[in-house]
């Protein structure tokens, strides 16, 4: 019932929407400025500044075994012939809310990788000592199964 | 001499929007103009290293503000220089690529959609079409899950190629109704199997409202099956390229 909530209210539409700003998730962010824009070094040799930069290696590691098996999962909950089918009220709210568990459930895996992007960001604060390295190389991969 | 952050490149005569945040200990984001460009520029926090999770976003925020209200060539992160490179090096020498740059993308901004299939529906009609997968799904039922691993890695397997194939036929319509609507689209390719598109598109400033009304639409069309996001006002991230850079030119 949270779920249905949620989408009515989601943007006030059939889309959902963000500006910029971060107000659309870390991994939006990520996708937008490190493996896009123009690279400075092109333009500018001389005046480089050696700045220290946190190693950026977040990879959002999607096995392809894993998911595999997280579609064979979903495609498992899937009741072709659901006796609920006929009937409103409780088979098919409780199919709902199942449904919207199983979601969140399934979904998890990338926002657990973002989660992790953003441990990497913000966990190797410490490695200040580390010498400066001058315009070191930074990526973020995505990397997935296609 | 001190470094310098630098969010991107602007027309000289651009107007930066209020309240702008940087990445530096200050805050202040400025412009520094050489001709006809200029850079958008900010400090630099000296006593740690650069690429924290608010670092990450203070760029994108300052740079798609400064997009929401004039053309920006954005720089990929992070962009550091000394200060005297900035004049020097890089508007002085590159003028003309920067203002090549910038008047093809005028009054045009950039959105990013993204589509992704409602699961369970597309499951369903996946399984609905093919007698085979109906079975083996069947057969994997049947088993305790110990034994049937190589079961659900195969109707896994199945299921995600059938998928991809139902994606090629539903993205090929998206992508005849975005480019449409667009000035130029850039097709990005899907992360997951459930994600039927992602593309960057060139939105005339002028066409906005028209624009996301039409995305409105598309959502509403497509509703109940697949789930739309629209990103933006962006800056052109996707249509700026340091490739045709002529460096020492």
């Amino acid at each position: 019932m949270t779920v249905a909530t949620q989408r009515a209210s989601g943007g006030g539409g059939n889309v959902e929407r963000s500006g910029g700003g971060g107000s659309s998730g870390l991994a939006d962010v990520i996708e937008l400025i490190l493996d896009k824009g123009l690279v400075i070094d092109v333009f500018v040799r001389v005046s480089l500044v050696g700045i220290e930069i946190l190693t950026i290696d977040a990879r959002i590691v999607v096995a392809s075994v894993d998911t595999f098996l997280r579609f064979a999962e979903a495609t498992n909950r899937l009741d072709l012939y659901g006796k609920g089918k006929g009937g409103a009220g409780l088979p098919d709210l409780v199919q709902g809310m199942t449904e919207s568990g199983s979601k969140g459930k399934t979904t998890g895996v990338l926002e657990g990788a973002v989660e992790k992007v953003g441990d990497a960001l913000t966990s190797r604060r410490e490695d200040r000592e580390e010498a400066p390295r001058r315009r070191p190389r930074q990526r973020v991969k995505e990397q997935e199964e296609e | 001499m001190s470094p310098t952050y630098v969010y991107g490149v602007v027309a000289a005569d651009a107007v930066l929007p209020e309240g702008l945040r940087g990445l530096g200990p200050s805050g202040t984001v400025s412009l520094l103009a050489d001709g006809q460009i200029a850079a958008v520029v900010g400090d630099v926090p000296v006593d740690r290293p650069l690429g924290t999770r608010d670092d990450l976003i203070a760029h994108e925020t300052v740079v798609d503000a400064v997009a929401g209200a004039t053309t920006i060539l954005p720089m990929r992160f992070p962009a550091v220089i000394e200060e005297a490179g900035v004049v020097d090096e890089l508007l002085g020498p590159n003028e003309e690529f920067f203002l090549r740059a910038l008047t093809d993308l005028e009054g045009r901004v950039q959105y990013t959609v993204k589509g992704r299939y409602e699961q369970d529906v597309v499951l369903r009609e996946v399984l609905e079409d093919d007698e085979d997968l109906r079975a083996l799904q069947e057969h994997v039922r049947s088993l305790p899950e110990d034994a049937s691993y190589y079961d659900r890695v195969k109707l896994g397997e199945l299921v995600v190629a059938a998928l991809e194939q139902r994606r090629e036929a539903d993205a090929a319509e998206l992508y005849d109704r975005l480019e449409a609507l667009a000035v130029a689209v850039v097709p990005h390719q899907p992360s997951q199997p459930e994600d039927v598109i992602d593309a960057a598109l060139l939105i005339a400033r002028t066409d906005i409202e028209a624009f996301g009304e039409a995305i409105e639409g598309l959502g509403e069309a497509w509703s109940g099956r697949i789930r739309f996001r629209l990103l933006g006002p962006l800056a052109p991230y996707d249509f700026v390229s340091s490739e045709t850079v002529e460096t020492g030119v």
